[in-house]
């Protein structure tokens, strides 16, 4: 090695100044490297201070958004983020486009097309899970009883005999959610206590939709839901905890930054837009 | 000392390997190797794969960039070449760089096979034939001892030496703490002080430059570090804890025994786990104890550590496992004084801060294991017996109000006593990874369980994340993805819509030239191409990089790990090339030594040859040209034969490739070298230490550098850079809320609470892998 080095050094004439310059930056690396350097700017709060000097993980963020929008089914969305991000698809999975139409459905209240569509995907799904399986036979009583509001129930009644009744008896708690139901049918829609008026709502379309959601993922997948959902709620959990436990100094309230100083360039919601969307 | 691969071949076998016997065997063999083909002990300049670079280049003409595989080339010269490789890897592991390949195996076996890297690996040769004493060499000859320490550190080789003898074999890392913050941070620290340990030893050499400092020395130097000086200046080198505010907290985890703070009647053995008493009979109330080398550290949430009894079968035994802090005497078993705590072998009671204590579990003795586990979160602890769990011992204790830290201690009172700790360095005998799970899917299950619709009223979980995504994807300028995921959300809500009075809000997703822009540069970076995002910087935002020194330079420096990256992979796919084609040929062994010899020896007959061939070399391993590229990358499958003749077209784009990358990083030296900021001399050095590998790119120690994922961090920062540039946020609100989250948990992980089970990290992992490029 030593020949080496002298050999190297004799046979190729390296500019003392130019190696001189190098060492220095080795020595002054070391120097330096003993005194931190703390750049915390505190803002307006400590806490905002700390938060800024936590990097953040663009590729990690990336991933987890296109895991998102692949899981939760935005298979358009995807596609378009993994293409501007540089990312490969997340393993192929066929079933992002027959999930969306599966929710799709749901949500329009089309729970027919919907069960249908999701005994093409998966033919066991709905045997293997009673639970899901009831989930949908109500909601699409629901639907029924909506449609028929004030006017002709025999539909409604006649789905809730053939296709929930000899399920409800199986199990006190769809009996009870049956009841629930039913009870829509005998109170002016407009005019109904929380518990029923919540079953009219659009929530229940979606959270069926999300469930439903869940139980392909999880029989393709083995996960249920897209991991973001854990940081949120991670993220909430983290600040209760420390409120509770008083272990932290933290502003009276903690700003995602949202709309914060980016509301000009987010357009979120708008209430009075006469152009509803524009796109492409 | 003329031949140089003979000199390199012995630093490798004795600065280079681990254990004694394979390494000779290597070194002997590459030596023998290495002089049969190189052959020429009066080449006074140490080409560093020279007997190779030869073969690659053997017919002289630099203009015409001679075809070095051409499949005319006789069968002889081909399996010569087969032979080089293995002549090679001493030459290699001796400049330094495939050293660092071959410690990254960690197995003295793998050598042989970096053999092709090294040798066709130096892209850097010099290039007297043009009269410039070429930088590359410059850099070169500067980089390596650097380079040398790096393979040593990182690999295991110095501080590995050192933490060996401290009973461990490399960093010590309990599998119950894996993936814990606390782990990964004491990690980094370590990292960093092997960084500042080797940064401090090439400033050593340099005072010693010129000289007859070499390699080896500084190896060896480094690895004769006592490991306690390695340990105490561990935390004044570490620069910059992310997130650490209290560094006190921040302590090694316990790895031995420590001499220092024990009973004159007990001896340490061996590698400091073993202690045995070796004093006389004490006295009823008194015993013998001994603390370990840094106390249990809160910020784990759960400590545990095993001892095993190693006394002969017949004695009888008196040994107590506990944790004290250093105020308590060493005359006195764990257990017996205030802030010290216990289980006792020979009654099996559980001694809490007094001498009174109460039955708690069986008694143990020769051959048993006992452990001790500290759970800080919920501040209890309990023992167990041979790995089973003997329930919990003390309750309700306040580890964190106790005014010392507290170590792991044991007492031994009779001649004999003699016990083996396990402080993590071999799997436990009690499931403490089970134990740990559990406790950490206790939070996890409270995390589930979280309602996260308090963060942003009235937004509940899922449009609190659709909004999350959709501000992430308008504010990082991802401008089609954010109108197609307001188009299906839109859809979504139209879906939703229960009757014609309810009204469907829309979303705006302003045609934003700023996001359009912002875009384009961003794809210019991911695409590798750095150029173009600076001509579009300049065109759009002209004053950002300006104002962003910093940004300014991590651009300049991502174009230069471009350059060296373009390389590399070409030579990463001519190996594997010629990989395939070596075996094939292999079977010629023999000859091909003889052809090999008879080649370089032509060469020492000739000293035009020579030279013109060193020229050739200069190009010899760039290879091929950006096109040439692309084309066999498509073409995974094509035979040697093609890659040869491609590479022999592609010749004069090579060098130029590095002979660009080279002027390039001297330029960027030139405009940067005068900064006193760390961080720039670091990355620079850092960078050019890329220059120092054959091929970077399986150097597993600086692949880091060259990944993809640099530009992504490039393109962010520059993404960031624009915004503030445009008076916006630099952070869309789901990095806020990481950010935040990081910050919580990090105050919830304090004395060893809830945040020492759970890192914003595992929210990561459950993402499949989904690399980018």
């Amino acid at each position: 090695m030593s020949n080496f080095v002298a050999v190297d050094l004799g046979g190729l004439g390296i500019d003392p100044a130019f190696r001189e310059t190098i060492f220095a930056h080795f020595r002054e690396t070391a120097a330096l490297m003993t005194s931190s350097t703390s750049t915390a700017t505190p803002l307006e709060h400590a806490f905002y201070g700390r938060v800024a000097d936590v990097k953040s993980p663009k590729s990690d963020i990336n991933a987890l958004i296109l895991d998102y929008l692949t899981m939760e089914g935005y298979p358009k969305a995807a596609a378009k983020f993994s293409k501007e991000a540089n990312l490969k698809p997340q393993q192929e999975d066929p079933t992002i486009n027959s999930r969306q139409q599966i929710q799709h459905a749901i949500h329009t209240g089309d729970i027919e097309t919907a069960i249908t569509a999701l005994n093409e995907l998966d033919p066991e799904i709905l045997d293997k899970d009673p639970q899901l399986h009831f989930s949908l036979l109500r909601l699409q009583l629901v639907e029924l009883i909506r449609q028929c509001n004030g006017g002709d129930t025999n539909p409604a009644l006649d789905f809730a005999t053939k296709k929930l009744a000899p399920r409800a008896v199986m199990n006190t708690d769809f009996l009870k959610d049956l009841e629930k139901t039913m009870a829509l049918l005998f109170f002016p829609h407009d005019n109904l206590q929380p518990e029923l008026a919540a079953l009219l709502h659009s929530d229940l379309r979606r959270n069926t939709a999300i469930k439903v959601n869940e139980a392909v993922l999880v029989r393709q997948t083995q996960r249920r839901e897209a991991a973001i959902r854990n940081l949120v709620r991670m993220r909430a959990w983290a600040e209760t905890s420390v409120r509770a436990r008083k272990k932290g100094d933290l502003p009276d309230r903690i700003e995602l930054g949202l709309n914060g100083d980016d509301s000009d360039y987010l357009e979120g919601v708008h209430e009075n837009s006469h152009e509803p969307m524009i796109t492409t | 000392m003329t031949n140089p691969f003979q000199h390199f071949a012995g630093d490798s076998s004795t600065g280079g390997t681990p254990t004694p016997l394979v390494p000779t065997l290597l070194g002997q063999r590459r030596t023998s190797y290495a002089s049969v083909v190189s052959g020429t002990p009066g080449l006074a300049r140490p080409t560093r794969a020279g007997a190779f670079s030869h073969l690659l280049n053997p017919a002289a003409d630099s203009d015409s960039h001679s075809n070095l595989y051409a499949t005319a080339r006789n069968y002889n010269l081909d399996a010569g070449m087969a032979q080089g490789r293995n002549g090679v890897p001493g030459s290699g592991s001796g400049s330094g760089r495939g050293g660092g390949s071959g410690a990254g195996g960690g197995d003295p076996g793998d050598s042989g096979d970096d053999g092709p890297i090294a040798s066709l690996g130096p892209q850097w040769q010099p290039r007297p034939g043009n009269g410039l004493p070429w930088f590359s060499r410059a850099f070169d000859h500067l980089i390596t001892p650097d380079e040398l320490l790096a393979s040593a550190g990182i690999t295991d080789f110095s501080f590995g030496g050192a933490l060996a003898s401290a009973g461990g074999s490399g960093f010590l890392s309990p599998s119950y703490l894996r993936g814990s913050v606390y782990l990964q941070e004491l990690e980094e620290a370590h990292r960093a002080k092997l960084i500042a340990e080797r940064e401090g030893n090439a400033a050593k050499t340099q005072a010693a430059a010129g000289l007859a400092s070499n390699g080896s020395t500084q190896l060896q130097g480094a690895s004769k570090l006592p490991s306690g000086t390695h340990r105490g200046v561990a935390f004044e080198l570490v620069e910059k804890q992310p997130v650490i505010e209290d560094d006190d907290d921040l302590n090694p985890l316990p790895s031995r025994w420590n001499k220092d703070d024990k009973d004159t009647s007990l001896d340490v053995l061996g590698d400091g786990l073993e202690v045995k008493f070796t004093g006389r009979t004490t006295s009823e109330h008194e015993a013998c104890s001994i603390r370990a080398d840094y106390p249990m550290p809160a910020l784990c949430g759960v400590y545990y550590f095993e001892l095993t009894v190693l006394n002969k079968k017949r004695d009888e035994t008196t040994i107590g496992i506990g944790f004290s802090s250093r105020s308590v005497s060493l005359q006195r078993p764990p257990g017996w004084e205030p802030e010290s705590w216990g289980y006792h072998g020979d009654d099996g009671r559980c001694f809490a801060a007094q001498n009174v204590g109460k039955s708690y579990g069986p008694k143990f003795g020769s051959g048993d294991t006992a452990g001790c586990l500290v759970n800080f979160r919920l501040g209890h602890a309990l023992f167990t017996k041979n790995g089973v769990d003997l329930g919990i011992a003390f309750r309700d204790v306040n580890f964190k109000d106790v005014k010392g830290k507290l170590y792991p201690t044991i007492g031994l009172k009779k001649p004999g006593d003699h016990v083996l700790v396990n402080f993590g360095q071999r799997p436990f005998q009690f499931d403490i990874d089970g134990y740990m799970k559990k406790q950490q899917k206790m939070i996890s299950d409270s995390i589930k369980n979280a309602d996260p619709s308090s963060l942003a009223p009235p937004l509940a979980e899922s449009e609190l994340i659709q909004q999350l995504v959709l501000q992430f994807l308008q504010h990082d300028g991802y401008v089609e993805s954010a109108r197609a995921f307001a188009e299906e959300i839109l859809g979504e809500k139209k879906a939703l819509c229960l009757g014609p009075n309810e009204h469907v809000e829309g979303i705006n997703i302003k045609d934003d030239e700023d996001a359009n822009n912002r875009q384009r540069i961003r794809r210019a970076i991911l695409d590798g191409d750095i150029d173009r995002a600076l001509k579009y910087v300049d065109m759009f935002y002209p004053s950002v990089l300006k104002d962003n020194e910093q940004v300014y330079f991590s651009l300049r420096c991502r174009k230069f790990i471009e350059m060296i990256r373009k390389e590399a992979e070409l030579n990463l796919l001519l190996e594997k090339k010629l990989a395939k084609f070596t075996k094939r040929r292999f079977s010629q062994g023999v000859d091909a030594a003889a052809a090999g010899a008879q080649i370089s020896h032509g060469e020492e007959d000739d000293e035009e040859m020579l030279e013109v061939d060193e020229v050739g070399n200069g190009h010899g391993n760039g290879h091929w040209t950006g096109g040439h590229h692309e084309e066999a990358e498509d073409d995974d499958g094509m035979d040697v034969e093609d890659g040869a003749s491609a590479n022999g077209n592609g010749f004069g784009g090579v060098s130029k490739l590095s002979q660009d990358a080279l002027a390039y990083g001297m330029e960027l030296r030139a405009e940067f070298h005068a900064d006193p900021r760390r961080e720039i001399s670091h990355r620079l050095e850092e960078i050019f230490a890329l220059i120092a590998y054959p091929n970077p790119l399986k150097v597993k120690e600086v692949a880091h550098l060259l990944d993809g994922s640099g530009r992504v961090t490039v393109a962010e920062e520059l993404n960031s850079a624009i915004l503030m540039s445009l008076g916006k946020s630099s952070r869309a609100a789901l990095e806020n809320v990481f950010a935040q989250t990081v910050v919580l948990l990090e105050d919830l992980r304090k004395d060893g609470g809830d945040g020492a089970f759970v890192t914003v990290q595992s929210v990561f992992d459950e993402v499949p892998m989904s690399s980018p490029f």
